[in-house]
């Protein structure tokens, strides 16, 4: 355990990440998880001493868009301490091997550490016309999907889309696309992180509380984690002081725009919507939609392309 | 572990061409899926003699936006085509 250590302490000082930096970063996942402060040092016990969880990352039906929300972070980032943290063995956008040779990359994983690996899923699953809407190597997702999240240890599925189908599933969904819920029925240990994309932060928090708990953190109904999506963004956000005020924005460009104020006239969501978007935010923290002065199209929620739509129509009034 | 789909009986991959030995006479290569891109594509190509003398890209993904975007409202046109591609 102690060599064990020692490695892991030397290859975060490899990539520049100093012991001060790694505690500051086990803060705050425990403060992203809502869990009180004193609970930073067992964070980072269990990140020192956890073994690195082998992770397939499939995709199916999607844009990258959660990959690039993963691998866009400032360096020494959260998605670098991620990546010491994990032994990504399978990602069909980041991995070398193509062709043929991306099966045994799998197959591999799959022998070698059968119902211990973490598979994480992008894009939804497209099951009608016998699932031929998306095909790897002449199989179809949707097999694909049964096969490795059914031996998994454990399912993430990242994005809207594998959550509940996303985009694809938009009326009329004309592939018949599902979510990983849906589509592989049953799985006994599954957690969805929707929103489109979803948040790097939340991606991490999720997998640092699994290699110190040994479990995902509590989740709803729709098997979203509490400490992600137990918070309505209109209540959190940061211009909600202008809308106890009634100062709206009403047309873009207008005063009220350029001084900041509430979106709701403007077809914001942020009322029906839940998601730690005004905490975590975008970019390293930088800023977040509603930030930047547009309102939030409701993205962490299901059906959002359908119930949120047209996103620049006002929602009623109370 | 995988189905056979129509076509398979051609999948002859790249790891089986060394270089300096040709292929045999005629035979097609495909390469499924290729990776470091975003989507999911698939080449093949057909050689004889050791020279291409066909190929074949095929997108083996399908989402149907352009089945989506019909009757919706026109400003939102850019938040559903912008998700085509994330990168």
């Amino acid at each position: 355990m102690e060599l064990w250590q020692t490695r892991f302490v030397e290859r975060l000082d490899q990539r520049g990440v100093s012991r001060r930096r790694f505690l500051k970063f086990c803060g705050m996942m425990t403060a992203t998880l809502a869990l009180p402060a004193r609970y930073t040092g067992r964070v980072a016990q269990a990140l020192m001493e956890a073994p690195r969880p082998p992770v397939v990352w499939l995709e199916f039906q999607d844009c990258t868009g959660d990959t690039e929300s993963f691998l866009r972070t400032k360096s020494p980032g959260v998605d670098e301490l991620l990546l010491d943290l994990l032994s990504l063995d399978y990602h069909e956008t980041l991995m070398a091997p193509a062709g043929e040779m991306t099966e045994r990359s799998l197959a591999d994983t799959m022998t070698r550490f059968p119902g211990q690996y973490i598979c994480v899923v992008e894009g939804s699953i497209p099951t009608a016309a016998g699932g031929i809407h998306c095909m790897i190597r002449g199989r179809t997702a949707h097999s694909i999907a049964q096969e490795v999240c059914g031996n998994a240890l454990a399912t993430i599925a990242i994005g809207t889309c594998a959550w509940e189908g996303g985009i694809a599933a938009a009326a009329p969904n004309p592939t018949g696309a599902m979510g990983v819920k849906d589509a592989v029925p049953g799985l006994a240990s599954l957690v969805n992180l929707p929103g489109c994309p979803a948040n790097v932060v939340n991606l991490t928090a999720t997998i640092v509380h699994f290699l110190t708990f040994g479990s995902w953190p509590e989740t709803d109904g729709s098997g979203r984690p509490h400490f992600a999506y137990g918070e309505e963004i209109h209540e959190e956000c940061e211009r909600h002081d202008h809308y106890e005020d009634e100062r709206f924005v009403l047309e873009w460009g207008d005063e009220g725009h350029r001084q900041g104020w509430c979106l709701f006239r403007m077809g914001c969501k942020g009322p029906e919507t839940h998601h730690n978007c005004p905490s975590v935010r975008w970019n390293d923290g930088t800023s977040w939609p509603i930030g930047a002065g547009h309102g939030c199209i409701g993205c962490a929620e299901a059906r959002f392309w359908d119930r949120m739509s047209p996103f620049y129509a006002a929602l009623e009034d109370d | 572990m995988s189905e056979p789909i129509p076509g398979e009986e051609y999948k002859v991959f790249l790891p089986s061409v060394q270089k300096g030995q040709a292929p045999s006479p005629a035979s097609r290569v495909a390469i499924d899926p290729i990776t470091r891109i975003e989507g999911h594509l698939r080449i093949e190509v057909k050689i004889e003699n050791g020279r291409v003398v066909d190929a074949w890209s095929s997108g083996m993904m399908f989402r149907g936006i352009e089945l989506v975007l019909p009757g919706r409202d026109p400003r939102d046109a850019w938040v559903f085509t912008q998700r085509i591609c994330g990168v």
